[in-house]
């Protein structure tokens, strides 16, 4: 009967290591699975740079969000954008710089594999502003594309 | 009937055997055995392996030193368009941060209306008096301000000069050529001045909103020295002009391979020469020991192929071939009770079995004729050209009294007076060998035990297919009735011109063969070649017989002084001469004759001399003495005579 615990102990704790390696496992598999910015934010229209470009010069009345870190912002921006990193942006912000939940909105972060301008723009529907603008290429493409920007 | 036809087809093939061996004779190939051509087939089999190998190690070292300088290239390559990518980013930096200058932009602006360009030729002289983020990592050599036109409206007048007052053509078009927004993207390209090399970067002034355009002008020689840093290897850049622009790398000749790259400007013309020193002292070492593996691996199969085939050839081709001609030499020497190995491949088998069959044939019919001839009442006597005895029926054997082995060892002048051979000359002279006439004679006979007796004889010149010979049938008289005497004896002649011609061409065949192959036919002695009647001249003959007497004389002398032995046991050890019994005593009678000038026959048997001088050097051994040497100098000249004659 002793031996036959003992082995019953053995066998759950084999059973017990194999689980936790197949956690372990599962969990570096997944931290290699990088987040990508969805194709598509509902509410919002995706815009390339150079349309980009047009509505800058166009439409003075547009207002550009930088949803990236302040490090990244003071590294070189769109010219005119304001730096508000989505998880500290508030409601109140917000509507400190576009009280009319008309006025244009243009986000953007540092490409396709970042999500904080996605999550900017969905926090911006969320709270009923209907003319909003993704730029869900972002500054990788900006600076690919060699346009003008703006060092601090 | 058949048994002549028989006999003529042995005949012919006989003869066809003879003329075949003549012709290859005359063939140096013959000197070759397959063995040895198999072998030199090989060996040049292996050279050309070793030598193709050789030659391929040779090929495989320069494609890998190939391969490693292409590879060097592209890494130069890469490398260059790495470093002007960064050079590109920070011209663009600075170029950013002065189009965005406000102060810029006021000046530019006005400008426009034509004032205050000595402020903006300022504000473009402050990076170099000043210097900017980045200053360390390109080398500033003019900053140029444009119109949105792209007309010059001013440039730094600090850094370099001699430029020409415009934008450069690549950029120029380049520019021209894109839209109104494509025209707010930076634009840079590597291009060659008057004087050399440069690097521009043309941007908006004013941001998205600009004014005109600024070209951030540097110097990429600056930077090119980066390129060493990525590959990893020491490298050296030239101008065009074979001018050195950073040539301090140290780099060590023997173990540093050269890689020319030659970096291209924008729109594709000549920049730099690039030159990278890559260090190829690994990559030979490891060339080498593969080339080694290789070659050794290679040449190792090959070989062991080649010896492998090689052994084959010696199991199923030599060892087979060998034993067959071992086999039919000893039977062609008249062991004709010998078989040929056919152990072998199929065409040996065939061919051994060919032969053997072959042989049996000649056995049969050789029994056949000597049979027939052993039937015949009468003597019948075959001697050589020069009167050596070459074959005795049974009757004859017994008229003689001399034992078997005996006959070998006879001369015509033991069994007939000295002047016989003289008698057979004058019948050959005067009726042709061709119309094969026999002649009548009575001769004088003389036994073994020393009695001489007289016969009929029926002397017939035998034409062979190597020369002549004589063949004696012989009718005893001495014990028959005198009247009756000549019928008997014409009767006699008579059965026995028929039987001669029945036998003729059946003997011709056993005496070619036992010419061929001493020792086929039991009783038949060598036969040396034969020489054409009349060939040779008196002088020769007085010649030969002077020099068979005094190799004979040297061999005594040698036998005698250098052994100390008897003549009589140089004649029993050597079994060349004949030793008789004469009165209880043995003497060597024949042995006796080629001692002395007078007693020499005529037509000495030279190769019995040969035979002798060549049986006492073999017993004398390596010793040298002076006897030995004069024998072997007679015995030199003799086969010289030989030759000549």
């Amino acid at each position: 009967m002793e031996t036959k615990r003992i082995q019953l102990i053995r066998f759950s704790k084999v059973k017990v290591l194999i689980l936790f390696l197949s956690l372990i496992l599962s969990f570096n598999l997944n931290a290699y699975d990088k987040p990508r910015a969805p194709e598509a934010v509902p509410g919002a229209t995706i815009v390339l740079a150079e349309e980009v470009v047009d509505m800058i010069l166009t439409n003075p009345k547009l207002i550009i969000i930088d949803s990236r870190k302040r490090t990244e912002y003071i590294k070189g921006h769109i010219e005119g954008a304001v730096n508000i990193l989505n998880t500290e942006m508030m409601m109140e912000d917000l509507e400190s710089i576009a009280s009319d939940k008309t006025t244009a909105l243009l986000f953007y972060c540092n490409g396709t594999l970042c999500i904080r301008s996605a999550n900017a723009v969905t926090k911006a529907v969320d709270w009923g502003y209907t003319n909003i603008y993704w730029f869900r290429d972002g500054w990788k493409a900006w600076t690919e594309k060699k346009l003008p920007m703006v060092i601090d | 009937m058949d048994r002549k036809e028989a006999s003529d087809g042995n005949r012919l093939t006989l003869q066809f055997i003879y003329e075949l061996s003549k012709y290859n004779k005359s063939m140096r190939i013959e000197k070759l055995s397959i063995k040895a051509v198999t072998i030199a087939i090989f060996m040049m089999i292996g050279i050309v392996a070793i030598v193709l190998s050789l030659f391929a190690g040779s090929y495989f070292r320069q494609a890998a030193l190939d391969a490693q300088i292409n590879s060097l290239s592209r890494v130069i390559e890469v490398a260059s368009q790495e470093t002007l990518r960064k050079v590109s980013k920070h011209t663009f930096d600075l170029g950013m941060k002065l189009g965005h200058n406000k102060r810029l932009i006021q000046a530019l602006q006005k400008t426009d209306i034509g004032v205050d360009q000595a402020r903006l030729i300022t504000l473009l002289d402050d990076p170099f008096i000043n210097g900017f983020a980045g200053f360390a990592k390109i080398n500033l050599v003019k900053l140029r301000v444009y119109s949105l036109d792209l007309e010059l409206i001013a440039e730094s007048s600090a850094g370099i000069t001699e430029l020409k007052n415009h934008l450069p053509e690549y950029l120029a078009a380049r520019v021209i050529q894109r839209s109104k927004t494509d025209r707010l993207k930076a634009i840079d390209a590597l291009w060659l001045s008057v004087k050399e090399p440069l690097y521009s970067t043309l941007v908006p002034i004013g941001g998205l909103r600009s004014v005109g355009y600024l070209e951030v002008i540097i110097d990429p020689a600056f930077n090119l020295p980066d390129i060493g840093n990525i590959t990893k290897t020491p490298i050296n850049i030239f101008s065009m002009t074979d001018a050195g622009i950073d040539t301090n790398n140290q780099y060590n000749k023997n173990s540093h391979l050269p890689v020319k790259f030659t970096l291209l400007t924008s729109d594709g013309k000549p920049a730099f020469r690039i030159i990278g020193y890559e260090n190829v002292e690994k990559l030979s070492k490891e060339m080498k020991h593969t080339q080694t593996v290789t070659t050794s691996g290679f040449l190792l199969l090959t070989l062991s192929t080649l010896l492998f085939a090689l052994w084959l050839f010696n199991r199923f081709l030599f060892v087979p071939l060998g034993r067959m001609v071992e086999g039919m030499k000893q039977i062609a020497d008249g062991k004709l009770e010998l078989t040929v190995n056919k152990k072998g491949l199929r065409e040996f088998a065939t061919f051994a079995e060919s032969f053997e069959s072959m042989a049996n044939q000649v056995k049969i019919r050789t029994n056949d004729l000597e049979r027939l001839l052993d039937l015949d009442d009468s003597a019948i006597l075959c001697f050589g050209h020069d009167g050596e005895a070459v074959y005795f029926n049974k009757a004859a054997i017994v008229l003689f009294g001399y034992l078997e082995e005996e006959i070998s060892e006879l001369d015509m002048n033991d069994l007939f007076p000295e002047d016989i051979m003289e008698l057979m000359k004058s019948f050959i002279n005067k009726s042709s060998i061709l119309q094969k006439n026999a002649t009548h004679v009575r001769v004088d006979c003389y036994h073994k035990g020393g009695n001489v007796f007289q016969s009929d004889a029926v002397i017939n010149p035998l034409e062979t297919m190597s020369g002549f010979g004589y063949t004696i049938v012989l009718d005893p008289v001495a014990n028959k009735e005198n009247d009756k005497l000549p019928k008997h004896v014409v009767n006699t002649i008579e059965k026995n011109e028929q039987r001669m011609h029945a036998v003729e061409q059946s003997l011709n065949s056993i005496l070619e063969i036992a010419r061929k192959n001493p020792g086929l036919i039991s009783g038949v002695g060598y036969i040396e070649p034969p020489a054409l009647p009349g060939h040779q001249s008196d002088d020769d003959k007085t010649l030969l017989r002077e020099q068979a007497v005094r190799v004979m004389r040297c061999a005594m002398e040698c036998w005698e002084h250098d052994l100390g032995k008897s003549k009589l046991e140089l004649a029993e050890k050597s079994k060349i001469w004949p030793v008789y019994i004469d009165k209880s005593t043995p003497t060597t009678r024949t042995l006796d004759k080629y001692l002395h000038i007078d007693s020499c026959p005529k037509n000495p048997r030279s190769q019995r001399v040969i035979d002798t001088a060549e049986f006492v050097l073999k017993q004398s051994g390596k010793q040298q003495t002076p006897h030995q040497q004069q024998l072997v100098e007679a015995l030199q000249s003799l086969r010289q005579l030989i030759s000549g004659i």
